[in-house]
């Protein structure tokens, strides 16, 4: 007999939808909703299964009041296993289960699993040790997450490491996040290990997972260049002198647009770079050598190309995360498309 | 898009479908050692590449 503890947003636990956002927590000492699905997967097993029910609003406005009655029905209920979601690409619901699935494996050291899609932010919020399984992002994928969960669920039941290991590399979010961990060696004596193995030709494998660049197609122009209009962008840092609107250094987390319209050219001591992955000397001379705003004009006069957008976008590609890049450019993008832009000029240092 | 930069093959590693190479990468489209001018007219005919490059169809990634 397992005890299985199932936490549900408002919605899926069927109390309501927007309108009962705000609704505390209540538990249910049986299965509600897609949780008896998971439950009578696991019959054979012999299954005591509650739920645990909360409005959206209500965890993220009240955590510390949701988790205290939560804490009350762990207590009480005293589950061997955890379950939260499925909360697919629904950002509020997602971040619940992630929280609580971290919370409740820090507190009670039992398996907590949760599911959503990769680009859920709750993925932001998972701790160590807490599976996640990937789902669509819609509840279209309902079906095929529950499966998983109750798989995943028989394997921790039997315990096979092997096949939990199989379970997690196939079906589980890879969590970007760094955590503490004991290893048997320190950093200097695995790296050589690491070397000498690469050397000798012997299998090996870098503990920093490298991170694939996701395909996407290329855009072509549309139309004929005379009648494009432009947008100068880059990563190289460059803002109105003093920096205004604190663009980081590095590990940029945002980007910014700058007015050029009338500008024939951006001169030195009113823009400047905030870039520690080069020297900004020269370009702070010259800011036209990282924004070519100069020779766009000579160009738009020859009306080689129709246009320059009056803004130009900026933001610092140091040391920054790919996700968060992917999404600044995915924002500039959106940006750029929705105010008509053709085509665009990226430098990069 | 064209991509300006002095790192090629990462450009064309993570799918870039444009890319030009920059002159250095603390100053991709600078020449500082020509006179104002001459850098201008530098920068120009390099920025003319780069247009020239977007009326090119591309499939997949091109180092202009």
């Amino acid at each position: 007999m397992i005890k299985v503890l199932h936490y549900l947003n408002q919605f899926f636990a069927a109390i309501g939808g927007e309108d009962k956002a705000y609704h505390e927590v209540i538990f249910f000492p049986h299965a509600v909703g897609v949780g008896t699905v998971i439950e009578n997967a696991l019959t054979a097993r012999g299954v005591e299964y509650a739920t645990i029910a909360c409005g959206d609003n209500h965890f993220h406005e009240q955590e510390e009041k949701a988790l205290q009655a939560i804490r009350a029905s762990m207590d009480e209920f005293r589950p061997d296993i955890f379950l939260a979601g499925p909360a697919f690409n629904a950002g509020r619901y997602g971040l619940a289960c992630a929280k609580l699935c971290s919370w409740v494996q820090d507190n009670w050291r039992i398996p907590a699993i949760t599911a959503m899609h990769e680009d859920n932010p709750g993925t932001r919020e998972i701790g160590r040790r807490v599976f996640v399984i990937q789902t669509g992002a819609s509840a279209a994928s309902m079906p095929e997450s529950l499966k998983r969960f109750s798989w995943l669920i028989e394997k921790l039941l039997s315990k096979d490491q092997g096949a939990i290991d199989n379970f997690h590399a196939e079906h589980c979010l890879p969590i970007p996040r760094r955590f503490t961990v004991r290893t048997t060696a320190p950093d200097y004596v695995r790296a050589v290990d690491l070397l000498l193995a690469k050397l000798n030709g012997q299998p090996y494998e870098s503990e920093i997972p490298r991170i694939e660049a996701q395909p996407h197609s290329i855009p072509n122009l549309t139309a004929s260049l005379k009648d494009a209009t432009f947008a100068l962008v880059t990563e190289g840092g460059l803002v109105p002198k003093g920096n205004p609107d604190r663009l980081e250094s590095s590990r940029g987390t945002k980007y910014f647009k700058y007015p050029i319209g009338g500008r024939d050219d951006l001169r030195h001591g009113e823009f400047e770079a905030m870039h520690t992955g080069y020297d900004t000397s020269t370009v702070d001379r010259d800011p036209n050598r990282i924004v070519p705003l100069d020779a766009m004009r000579v160009l738009e006069k020859a009306k080689r190309f129709k246009k320059l957008h009056d803004y130009y976008f900026v933001t610092t590609g140091t040391g920054a995360m790919p996700s968060k890049m992917a999404e600044i450019g995915a924002g500039m993008a959106d940006e750029l498309s929705r105010s008509g832009i053709n085509a665009v000029i990226l430098t990069a240092t | 898009m064209v991509l300006i930069t002095c790192l090629s093959d990462v450009a064309a590693q993570v799918g870039i479908g444009r890319i030009m190479a920059g002159n250095k990468f603390h100053y991709p489209v600078g020449q500082p050692e020509l006179p104002h001018q001459e850098e201008l007219r530098w920068r120009v005919a390099l920025i003319e590449k780069a247009l020239a490059s977007l009326e090119t169809v591309v499939q997949q990634p091109e180092i202009f």
